[in-house]
């Protein structure tokens, strides 16, 4: 009961933040996000042709007015339709937030979980080679650009100067040997950029907790490393790192991943939201932006909720 | 001292692991490794003798409505999808036109006044719950009609209107009417079930190639209301595919099970056998198109995973040559050849653009332009020229084009028929004495030379433009911190600005619409002005007066006479610096028959490929 009055106190202060981020989004987008107008006129337009664009895409309409527009929008779902393909937003996002998930999911976990390990051994080997040599494999993560991972993996493992075992681009998923034989190359290239970032992280958090009096007391009276590392490390170290897996969901889950998506021919949310915001397709934009910030905060009851349950030191105030 | 040993050595086993596997996968891209490649092409026919086609675009259509449709890449798509009146022959070059949907050639009445057309009956809208009980209904005169007037309905968001806009009687007022499509337009009707006739203004050659672009598909009123905006991704028309889906990556057309029988005849079609004897299409005479079961249409922007899918081999099957792969698919420039393991895995065509690429004045702004001043604006003129003159067309064409651009004077194209090829290559002829000399006896020096901002889309190729530019300026004595890259984020912004009449220097590219010189010229006539397609904003009274007479004239030696005269005019005031059409490479694999293009024919070949 507690929880649940803290949740829907949280979503109620959650409000000012909606209105806050979409308030400046939406003041963004419309003095300084691109003018949909110049996109859609033809090749020899004139001025009265270019009134008519403006009246139909609600640009002579004044700014507050558009912004309580966007805000029954945020109320009722319904973002309308796209300025450049038609389609009903909901549907674009119904379609593609899908398969961006499926898309991403993949790679988010393993760069999370295997990340978790290896910063356990490195924590735990702190100092020694196995350390060393897991930070400079991260640091070479982390220093390759993504796009030059994608396209080393995609020519090692799906073209034909490589092993040509997986397709190049592509996304007919239809059962599971479908969809491991579509998302195998794009989860490499992401768990191989991901662990970068992700371990290095996590062993500087697990190190930290290493050194506590508690971790040192457990050694002293000769607890197994595994149960040292489970219970007095890893679970004491989980709020920095819940912090940081629930941060990221919701850019998994709107943003997708543009370069993946391009460059695997993958129809999903990170494609469409790019073209949104070089086109200024200002329904999607506006919904990518309200979804992302009601995300976030759910989020960041969802983390406060987590926080709790980890550590019972915390209140849900 | 032990741990730090085995940690270098760990740490150099990584990172040479590393390097190898990054090493592998460009030598692997490289050229030399694939001079013997084998591409294992796969057959796309199925056990069950269904035929897919794969074809691939370098962009994506955001939608498949006619009205907008004003990219290459939704017109190749639209065009499979929809039927036009007319349409060009598949083979023959330069284009000609050629019945589609319409029986014949335009009756076009003494005074060019009055077209009639009549369409073939039979023809039906695909199948589509849009219609009673899902079955599409035959195509009359009456939607062609409809098709037209919904370019003229604001509601709609034409991109086309400027083709008939002024032109067809009545069309305009109607427009301002109010866009009620019950009320008829004397200019556009209906005269029976199968019969359209079109009354102009005034004479307008053009018409009939505007009757075979995507914008003039012929589209059901039902489907129009029944999917209302998202008639763009349910798109339903008559033509020989019929669309099965559509997103952000593909499209996939399916073949049209009902699409009117009409044998190939690749005589009249302008087969040639020493041209395209290569391509097998030899065997599909006197076969009904479509012939491949499915269209895949694969929209990849990005040039390293397009040409990783193209020699998989069991991907897509067609791809322009993106550029840094040209090094590795060619063997010389002069004479254009390609590497042997291309010539043995794959077809290839060397095709120049319609279009073309050139950059310009905005005479509006007193910077080059007119200034009101005689002495000023004779000073300015000198200026424009000297630019010119200092503009290196050969260093342009081989720093980004290959060398494989053909540079051209003035702003008729060679692409068509009125084109001069004796024309004085002056404009185009680097003369960096002659430029100094100019700026020097107009009374130009580095003090009072204005600063010259370079308008242009954002990006790193753009960049490059400009910076190779400001080189080409520096040569004639042009101080470099005087001229300044302009940037903008996206093409709408840079398009807002030159309609805005901001932009004193841009650089733009052209894609021809039809094969006719009025369509380049048109950028120079003085009533098109900003926010029309006079982005130079040049008034000139002669050239409007000449165009004005030219562009009503039947094709003839007199009007090629005019239109030359005209771009001598241009060419003359130093408004433009023009220009240069490139020349791409396109491949496909040789287990597909057919001959691509993605110029003036546009999607229309695709009713005629075939695959083994």
């Amino acid at each position: 009961m507690d929880i649940l009055k803290f949740a829907l106190r949280k979503l109620i202060n959650g409000i000012p933040l909606i209105l806050g981020v979409t308030f400046i989004s939406f003041l963004l987008m419309v003095y300084f996000g691109p003018d949909k107008t110049y996109e859609l006129l033809g090749k020899n337009p004139t001025a009265e042709e270019i009134a008519e664009i403006r009246h139909e895409l609600g640009y002579d309409q004044p700014f507050f007015k558009r912004y309580a527009h966007y805000l029954k929008e945020m109320v009722t779902l319904d973002f309308g339709h796209s300025e450049a393909t038609g389609e009903k937003v909901s549907s674009i996002l119904k379609r593609t937030m899908p398969i961006s998930l499926l898309v991403i999911l993949p790679g988010f976990i393993l760069g999370n979980v295997i990340a978790i390990l290896l910063g356990l051994v490195a924590a735990w080997y702190r100092g020694t080679w196995v350390d060393k040599t897991i930070m400079v494999g991260s640091v070479i993560g982390m220093s390759i650009s993504f796009l030059v991972v994608i396209i080393a993996f995609q020519i090692l493992l799906s073209s034909s100067y490589g092993l040509g075992w997986f397709p190049v681009r592509g996304w007919e998923v239809h059962d599971i040997p479908s969809y491991i034989y579509y998302v195998t190359v794009p989860t490499l290239a992401t768990v191989f950029v991901a662990l970068g970032y992700n371990t290095r992280f996590y062993r500087a958090v697990l190190v930290e907790e290493m050194g506590k009096d508690h971790v040192r007391t457990a050694r002293a009276f000769g607890a197994p490393p595994r149960s040292i590392m489970l219970k007095g490390v890893l679970k004491n170290a989980m709020v920095p790192i819940i912090t940081r897996i629930m941060f990221s969901i919701p850019l998994v889950v709107v943003s997708g991943s543009l370069l993946i998506e391009s460059y695997f021919g993958i129809p999903g949310v990170g494609k469409v939201t790019f073209d949104a915001i070089t086109g200024g397709d200002q329904p999607i934009l506006k919904a990518i932006v309200g979804l992302t910030a009601v995300l976030f905060v759910l989020v960041l009851i969802a983390t406060d909720i987590l926080y709790r349950v980890f550590d019972p030191r915390v209140e849900l105030k | 001292m032990h741990r730090r040993t085995t940690f270098r050595i760990a740490r150099h086993t990584v990172e040479l692991m590393l390097l190898a596997l990054l090493l592998t996968a460009c030598y692997g891209s490289g050229d030399e490794s694939a001079q013997d490649k084998v591409i294992n092409t796969v057959s796309t026919v199925d056990a069950n003798g269904f035929k897919t086609y794969k074809h691939s675009m370098d962009g994506t259509p955001t939608t498949l409505d006619p009205v907008q449709a004003a990219t290459v890449y939704s017109n190749t798509t639209i065009l499979n999808i929809f039927d036009t009146l007319y349409s060009y022959k598949y083979l023959k070059r330069p284009y000609e036109i050629k019945p589609n949907l319409a029986t014949a050639m335009p009756e076009v009445s003494d005074d060019g006044l009055t077209y009639t057309i009549h369409i073939k009956p039979g023809v039906y809208f695909h199948d589509d719950p849009s219609f009673p009980e899902g079955k599409g209904r035959e195509v009359t005169a009456d939607d062609f009609v409809y098709s037209i007037k919904r370019h003229f309905d604001p509601k709609s968001r034409s991109q086309g209107a400027w083709l008939w806009s002024g032109k067809i009687v009545g069309l305009d007022e109607w427009k301002k009417a109010g866009s009620d499509y019950s009320q008829e337009i004397e200019g556009l009707k209906a005269l029976d079930r199968y019969t359209i006739q079109i009354k102009l203004k005034k004479p307008y050659p053009q018409l009939i190639y505007s009757l075979a672009m995507g914008f003039s598909s012929i589209v059901p009123k039902e489907a129009v209301a029944h999917y209302g905006k998202e008639f763009g991704i349910h798109p339903v028309g008559s033509g020989p595919f019929i669309l099965k889906s559509f997103d952000t990556s593909r499209a996939i057309l399916d073949k049209n099970p009902n699409f009117r029988q009409e044998p190939l005849d690749i005589y009249a079609e302008g087969y040639d056998e020493a041209k395209h004897g290569f391509t097998g299409i030899k065997a599909l005479h006197g076969k009904s198109p479509p012939f491949v079961d499915r269209i895949i249409i694969n929209y990849i922007h990005e040039t390293a995973a397009r040409w990783n899918s193209f020699t998989k081999g069991n991907e897509i099957q067609y791809t322009s040559v993106p550029k840094e792969q040209q090094n590795s698919v060619l063997a010389s420039i002069d004479p254009l050849t390609l590497q042997p393991w291309i010539e043995k895995n794959f077809h290839h065509l060397f095709g120049m653009e319609a279009g073309f690429v050139y950059s310009g004045f905005n005479m509006d702004d007193p910077t080059f332009g007119y200034t009101g001043d005689l002495n000023k604006d004779a000073m300015n003129k000198a200026l424009r020229c000297a630019i010119r003159k200092a503009f290196n067309w050969d260093q342009r064409n081989k720093a980004f084009y290959f060398g494989l651009g053909t540079v051209f004077p003035g702003v008729i194209t060679p692409a068509v028929p009125e084109y001069d090829p004796d024309m004085s290559k002056e404009s185009i002829t680097l003369d960096i004495e002659g430029a100094k000399k100019l700026l020097a006896d107009a009374g130009w020096n580095v003090d009072n030379l204005p600063t010259l901002e370079y308008h242009t889309s954002g990006g790193i190729t753009y960049r490059q433009f400009f910076e190779q530019f400001r080189g080409f300026l520096k040569k004639i004595g042009y101080p470099v911190d005087k001229v300044k890259f302009v940037p903008y984020p996206t093409f709408g912004e840079f398009n807002k600005a030159l309609k805005n009449r901001e932009t004193p220097y841009f650089s733009l590219g052209w894609g021809l619409d039809y094969p006719d010189a009025e369509n380049t010229l048109q950028l120079f006539y003085g009533p098109n002005e900003s926010p029309g397609s006079n982005n130079f904003n040049y008034k000139n009274p002669a050239f409007d007066a000449l165009f004005e007479k030219a562009r009503i004239m039947q094709p003839g030696p007199e009007r090629t006479a005019a239109y030359r005269k005209l771009n001598q005019m241009v060419v003359d005031d130093c408004v433009v610096i023009s220009g240069l059409s490139r020349n791409r490479i396109y491949l496909w694999h040789k287990n597909v028959i057919m001959l691509p293009d993605r110029e003036i024919l546009g999607g229309f070949f695709m009713r005629y490929v075939d695959v083994k």
